[in-house]
């Protein structure tokens, strides 16, 4: 899955632009919601996806 | 996040509307309150909790009483009154308004259970404010409840932080705090978005597009399923191994007691013996006196026949060696052995008849034969009678004194043994033994499933590359492919990423951790945090890392290392480049909030911690009594102060004595005489 010398950083940098602004949506949908733990993600990240690639 | 100021109404001891404020800057992070016992400094601790999540902690007793008593005794019947806090904080650039308030209606001495309502306001740079929606939300927005556990605590209870068994809750509120937690979750959720995605493709995708697809979904629904299964089996194995370490202590300290319970077996066992012995030895002199004591009466009594005998014997008193029955038989022969005829009345006949009188019976001559023979034996056989007691005496005290010294001994090996958890080791190792079968039953279908769950992603991996060189003719279908493709290789960089992360905050914090603990400690111990989170302390002896025992003194100094080290990173791990993009300028900025900081420390100890304290958060709130907090942890903490307050104990038993607190020489007051019994939050500076 990855090896210890890899940085978070590294790992960004080899995706794609769609995607890196994907992970950041998703990751800013979920920090969001972090604590209502009935949220259901999946309306939002597939609207993110959509918004991505139209 | 930081703190602004609290005002307290009516909030149990905190009669009346109180404000202490906080604002400071990083050169001096903090908030000094003194406190006497029982003055509220705990209620003013809770106090934060309570106006953010409307709890207190388990410490808090009468938790129904929220209203300050002689405020509610005063309140005539059919009248309400208001308990309330409102905090002050800024957020991430945004200034806030936190207000929980209750309003209880008095219908007797008693205080109803109060239904508390939040309320939260922002304010816009401009200074208006506008009311927020969803205020609790809000809050956990702002400050997830989890995480108050690391910023509002007591010093004397903060080493629960460490206390085997927490670790899988720390870890939990850890992620939190370390941007984990909502990574997890976009883990989890992403698989629903890209089968909803994928949905689309098999209805439209064409026969072989949609064929691959169905195939993935069930590689899904497989993956899915051993996911649960492998978690349910983590969990498992987590109660298992937690139970295994506990019987593994108590044999451990079997080992230690193992040779005193050997020997403690073997002196009960010789006791039981030697009380058998003793008993044995005081039934056979029972026996020896019932069957042969009356031998030792019969000295005098032997000593007097054979005396009256012989003086009988003297005299001639004694019956003749000759029988009746042959003088008898003379005088019916009428002739004597000698040839004299014995005619009646004749001078012979009367002779031997004279001779009859003297003669003895049969009878008591044969007794007599047998009483005298009998007397001579009787001294040797009461010789032997004194030498038989003599011994079983001897044994008898003997048995005793071996009983007296091994009854000792035991009771010594049992004052040794005395903790009852010592006791049952044979059950213990069973039960370490089956603990371990299971563990290893569990620990070998983990394995298995994780095999399993490889397998299965390498599968998904080359359906899902055989679905990219599928022919798929509809536009729809076709994004819907190319959607799928980009949701799953986020999710494998988010799988990737947290991995780094969980690494990476555990390696910092670890040595952070090292760090602070050095600073505080006088002792050569040194704390790891390792891959389970779990907070152990060892020492280097030549080499060799030993495991070291942690006092509660030690527990609090690893625990306020610990959340030192979290508060530290957490600041610093906004600052880097993150996926969620750029972090604001307080992001990872959250305060503290400390009752009872040197709870169980030595002077030295206190010293080192209020040093550790002022650079542990970039606000810092202290919460001490007097006899804890002068001296050096004023001299070290002082520098650091921007706000220095007292809780003034207001009591309506003066008789105990009114106290002051001498605060950078000026006299205060600490206890003071007053009609009712109440704190009030007086500032200092």
């Amino acid at each position: 899955m990855t090896s210890g010398s890899r940085t978070e950083k590294q790992v960004l940098e080899e995706l794609s632009k769609e995607e890196r602004d994907l992970i950041t949506r998703v990751l800013q949908i979920e920090r969001a919601k972090i604590h209502v733990s009935a949220y259901d993600a999946t309306e939002d990240l597939l609207a993110a996806v959509k918004e991505i690639i139209p | 996040m930081r703190l602004q100021s609290i005002t307290l109404t009516n909030f149990r001891q905190f009669r009346g509307v109180q404000t202490f404020d906080f604002s400071s800057d990083s050169s001096k992070p903090v908030s000094l309150l003194f406190g006497a016992n029982g003055a509220g400094k705990t209620t003013f601790l809770n106090a934060f909790t309570w106006v953010l999540y409307g709890t207190m902690s388990e410490d808090v007793e009468e938790q129904d009483r929220m209203v300050t008593d002689s405020v509610w005794r005063a309140l005539p019947i059919g009248s309400s009154t208001e308990v309330a806090i409102e905090l002050r904080l800024d957020h991430e650039g945004q200034n806030y308004r936190v207000l929980r308030s209750a309003s209880l209606r008095k219908q007797s001495d008693l205080q109803p259970k109060s239904s508390p309502e939040v309320q939260l306001w922002a304010t816009k740079s401009d200074g208006s404010s506008e009311i927020v929606k969803a205020p609790q939300e809000a809050i956990h927005k702002i400050l997830p409840e989890g995480l108050s556990r690391f910023l509002f605590f007591n010093g004397e209870r903060i080493e629960k932080l460490v206390k085997k068994g927490a670790y899988a809750e720390v870890k939990q509120d850890i992620k939190v705090l370390l941007e984990m937690e909502h990574v997890e979750r976009a883990i989890a959720h992403l698989p629903k978005v890209d089968r909803r995605l994928t949905q689309e493709l098999k209805k439209y995708g064409g026969d072989k597009a949609s064929e691959i697809q169905t195939e993935i979904d069930d590689l899904r629904e497989r993956e899915t399923n051993a996911h649960s299964e492998l978690d349910g089996l983590e969990a498992d194995l987590a109660t298992l191994t937690e139970e295994r370490e506990r019987v593994t202590d108590l044999l451990r300290q079997h080992a230690v007691a193992a040779p005193i319970q050997a020997q403690r077996d073997a002196v009960t066992n010789e006791l039981k013996d030697a009380r058998n012995a003793r008993a044995a030895a005081v039934a056979e002199r029972a026996n020896l006196i019932a069957t042969r004591g009356f031998l030792a009466f019969t000295e005098t009594l032997a000593d007097k026949t054979l005396e009256t005998a012989n003086s009988l014997y003297q005299k001639g008193a004694l019956p003749a060696p000759l029988k009746r029955e042959f003088v008898d038989q003379l005088l019916e022969q009428g002739a004597c052995i000698c040839g004299t005829p014995l005619i009646e009345h004749t001078g012979a006949w009367e002779h031997v008849k004279e001779w009859r009188q003297r003669a003895g019976l049969q009878a008591v001559e044969t007794v007599w034969q047998q009483l005298s023979g009998q007397i001579a034996p009787l001294s040797s056989k009461r010789a032997e009678l004194r030498e038989d007691f003599e011994q079983i005496t001897k044994r008898i005290s003997d048995a005793r004194d071996r009983v007296d010294t091994l009854e000792a001994s035991k009771s010594e090996l049992d004052g040794k043994l005395l903790d009852d958890r010592l006791e049952d080791a044979p059950e213990l190792e069973t039960r370490r033994m089956d603990l371990e079968s299971r563990i290893g039953v569990k620990q070998q279908r983990i394995g298995s499933i994780t095999s399993e769950l490889e397998r299965i992603k390498n599968d998904i991996d080359k359906k899902t590359r055989e679905r990219s060189r599928a022919e798929v003719t509809d536009e729809l279908a076709s994004k819907a492919r190319t959607r799928s493709d980009l949701v799953q290789s986020v999710r494998r960089a988010l799988i990737e990423i947290l991995a780094i992360r969980e690494n990476n905050m555990r390696v910092r914090l670890d040595a952070e951790l090292k760090k602070v603990f050095r600073s505080i400690t006088h002792q050569n111990h040194i704390p790891t945090l390792n891959e389970g989170f779990e907070l152990t302390l060892h020492k280097d002896v030549d080499g060799v890392q030993l495991p070291v025992p942690k006092s509660t003194g030690e527990n609090q100094i690893l625990s306020l290392s610990f959340v030192s080290a979290v508060s530290k990173i957490a600041r610093e791990n906004r600052k880097e480049r993150r996926a969620e993009g750029q972090p604001p300028k307080d992001a990872g900025v959250y305060p503290i909030v400390m009752d009872a900081a040197f709870g169980s420390l030595d002077e030295d100890y206190q010293q080192a911690v209020s040093r550790a304290l002022a650079e542990m958060a970039p606000q810092l709130v202290v919460l001490v009594s007097k006899s804890q907090g002068l001296g050096k942890v004023v001299t070290e903490l002082m520098p650091h102060v921007s706000h220095l307050g007292v809780i003034q104990t207001h009591t309506t038993a003066p008789e105990n004595g009114t106290d002051h607190i001498e605060l950078e020489g000026v006299s205060h007051p600490y206890i003071v005489a007053a009609e009712t019994d109440h704190s009030e939050l007086k500032v200092i500076k």
